[in-house]
């Protein structure tokens, strides 16, 4: 594929060529591609960013990267089916390609997070991007303090990265802690909601740096817990998901009263946006 | 600034020099209503019209856009500018494409709009005759006409032509004009005033205190009110000069190898605007319509202002007009929400 277009007129909207490099299914309906981009350049960009992947006469869903870009020149997104265009692009296989606008928005402000403790709350599909902060965490291990990372999901099967997990569990550098809503017979780890699992750890410190991504709901409950804990809420910072058309400030969709969460996001510190009533 | 006079007799000929060198879109008839549509024929002009049905930002950022077009072997964007005039914006409405310029090209510029809008020439000219609804006289009432090239304003026996800018003043030659004197100056100054001062609507505050007084009634229960009769059709959304809000979607051409991707105007005020998918179903961050309808006024009359020094509205009245429930007039529910 190639585009004519020329740079004075260059189109917000023109995508670029991606190239799956690798795809596989890690649950029933989420599937894990590695791309790289098709012009042989590196796809640059920070820790929760996104990017809108799409497919040509489906269309763009937007989607936080899920990888460091600490990893090379390839980069990692997970695709849940949900819709038309989620659909279309979890059909897409090894060699096959789709197209990536991005990166856009706001990551993590990595240089908040340097020299302290952090904690990274992810529930269900709101690992994805939050991997990209874990693995870029990991690459830079020594420049953080105690990293603890809690995961819940509704079932066993809803564990997402299993070969991720398998690593992260037997790390020494990390405290990993995953927790499930309903629980399979061979089942035996925790069991209850994200929150249960702040009783289980004495390691939340008032100075430590959170990141939290998950379904609306689980925010309001994580950020009570870490009040209770004594938290600063500008230390807290959340990876908000809205459905965004265009990446760049135009569409209207993910407005949150005067923010635009692919430009002001999609990570917020809590403080920022704790007043607005349609965040979260 | 260099003023000119075009007599009725010659406007004709003046707009058929203009139709010989570009596509004019200006203001014709469409049944009761008038309409901003490429001339055909000179006499179609209708400079005595109220407002149009839909603003001029259409000439832009058209209904529904072409972005990029694709096909087995690869893709192009679409933008492809065409060279043209728009004549007869009234000064609202060139106001609200100023306004249209900052959105669209602040932060990230975006040419789809941009391109079609540098391609344009735009000749306004004076309002001769009010919308019911208009309230421009005191909405962004001091806010700088800028945006155009040339402005027209209506007075005994022609118009008093000001020259704005050099591209212009480069149409002169395809009419016939004479200079124009001091009491035509003056009279096309009145003219303009009065137009403002004639509205037949008004609306209370200054900038600042509608920006403060509509930020700071977040959890007014004057939304709610209204909005209890809202049908959530978006309509003063989508006759609003400065709503640029949009959808974009991939089309399948018949041939089913190629297609294209377009943008679509959308409307904050429709239920699925802010509607993300999840499992099994779908989550709404603005459920309510109190909330949608809260979040247009609170975008216009707060969060936008602070961009643009002023409200991003122009008093054209538009949605007044559009709305069928009857209750997107700005001026009733700014007016109630400075009084308490």
């Amino acid at each position: 594929m190639s585009c004519s277009c020329t740079t004075e007129t260059e189109s917000l909207f023109l995508p670029q060529v991606a190239e799956i490099i690798d795809a596989k299914m890690i649950t029933a309906t989420e599937k894990h591609f590695t791309l790289k981009l098709q012009n042989g350049e590196r796809f640059d960009y920070a820790p929760g960013q996104i990017v809108e992947a799409g497919l040509f006469g489906y269309g763009e869903v937007p989607l936080g990267l899920a990888s460091s870009p600490t990893n090379g020149t390839s980069f990692d997104l997970v695709v849940r089916v949900l819709g038309k265009v989620t659909k279309a692009l979890v059909g897409l296989e090894k060699g096959d390609v789709m197209t990536i606008r991005g990166p856009l928005g706001n990551g993590f402000p990595v240089e908040e997070f340097t020299g302290k403790d952090v904690l990274i709350v992810a529930g269900g599909i709101g690992l994805c991007p939050v991997r990209s902060m874990i693995e870029y965490i990991l690459h830079h291990r020594d420049d953080f303090g105690r990293f603890t990372l809690f995961f819940g999901a509704k079932t066993p099967s809803d564990l997402l990265f299993e070969e991720d997990l398998e690593a992260w569990r037997c790390e020494s550098c990390m405290h990993y802690m995953d927790t499930v809503d309903t629980p399979d017979a061979a089942w035996k780890g925790n069991v209850g909601v994200i929150t249960t699992l702040f009783e289980k750890t004495e390691e939340i410190t008032p100075d430590t740096r959170v990141i939290i991504c998950g379904p609306p709901i689980m925010y309001k409950f994580v950020i009570a817990e870490l009040d209770k804990l004594g938290v600063a809420r500008s230390n807290i910072y959340v990876d908000l998901e809205r459905r965004m058309k265009c990446g760049v400030g135009k569409c209207g969709h993910c407005q949150i009263n005067d923010k635009y969460v692919c430009m002001d996001g999609p990570v917020f510190r809590y403080s920022d946006i704790q007043t607005l009533e349609e965040a979260i | 600034m260099k003023s000119y006079f075009l007599s009725d007799q010659n406007l004709s000929a003046f707009v058929e020099g203009l139709m010989s060198k570009y596509p004019v879109i200006a203001p014709v008839a469409k049944r009761s209503r008038f309409v901003f549509e490429k001339l055909v024929d000179a006499s179609e002009l209708r400079l005595d019209y109220d407002t149009t049905i839909l603003p001029p930002k259409k000439v832009f950022f058209p209904a529904k856009q072409d972005l990029i077009h694709f096909d087995q072997h690869g893709f192009t964007c679409c933008i492809d500018p065409t060279e043209q005039v728009l004549l007869g914006a009234h000064p609202h409405d060139i106001k609200g494409i100023a306004m249209s310029d900052i959105f669209y090209s602040d932060r990230h510029c975006d040419n789809n709009y941009m391109a079609n809008r540098k391609a344009t020439t735009i000749i306004g000219s004076s309002v001769q005759n009010h919308y019911k609804h208009a309230f421009f006289g005191t909405m962004n009432a001091e806010r700088p006409l800028t945006g155009h090239d040339l402005f027209m304003t209506a007075i005994e026996g022609g118009f008093a032509v000001d020259v704005v800018t050099e591209r212009g003043e480069a149409l002169l030659p395809l009419g016939t004009f004479e200079p124009a004197t001091e009491a035509q100056v003056a009279a096309a100054v009145e003219v303009n005033r009065k137009a403002e001062e004639d509205c037949p609507e008004k609306l209370n505050g200054t900038a600042e205190e509608i920006r403060e007084k509509v930020r700071t009634s977040f959890k007014s229960p004057v939304w709610e009110a209204f909005a209890e009769k809202c049908f959530s059709c978006g309509s003063c959304n989508i006759v609003c000069c400065t709503c640029y809000c949009f959808d974009v979607q991939d089309e399948w051409n018949v041939d089913g190898v190629s297609g294209s991707r377009f943008r679509l105007w959308d409307a904050c005020l429709t239920r699925e605007f802010s509607e993300v998918t999840s499992p099994g179903g779908s989550e709404n961050f603005r459920e309510e319509r109190g909330e949608r309808y809260r979040h247009r006024f609170m975008r216009k009359a707060a969060y936008l202002n602070e961009q643009l020094g002023g409200p991003a509205c122009t008093g054209c009245g538009r949605c007044s007009g559009a709305c069928t429930a009857n209750i997107a007039n700005p001026t009733t529910v700014i007016n109630k929400l400075l009084e308490q």
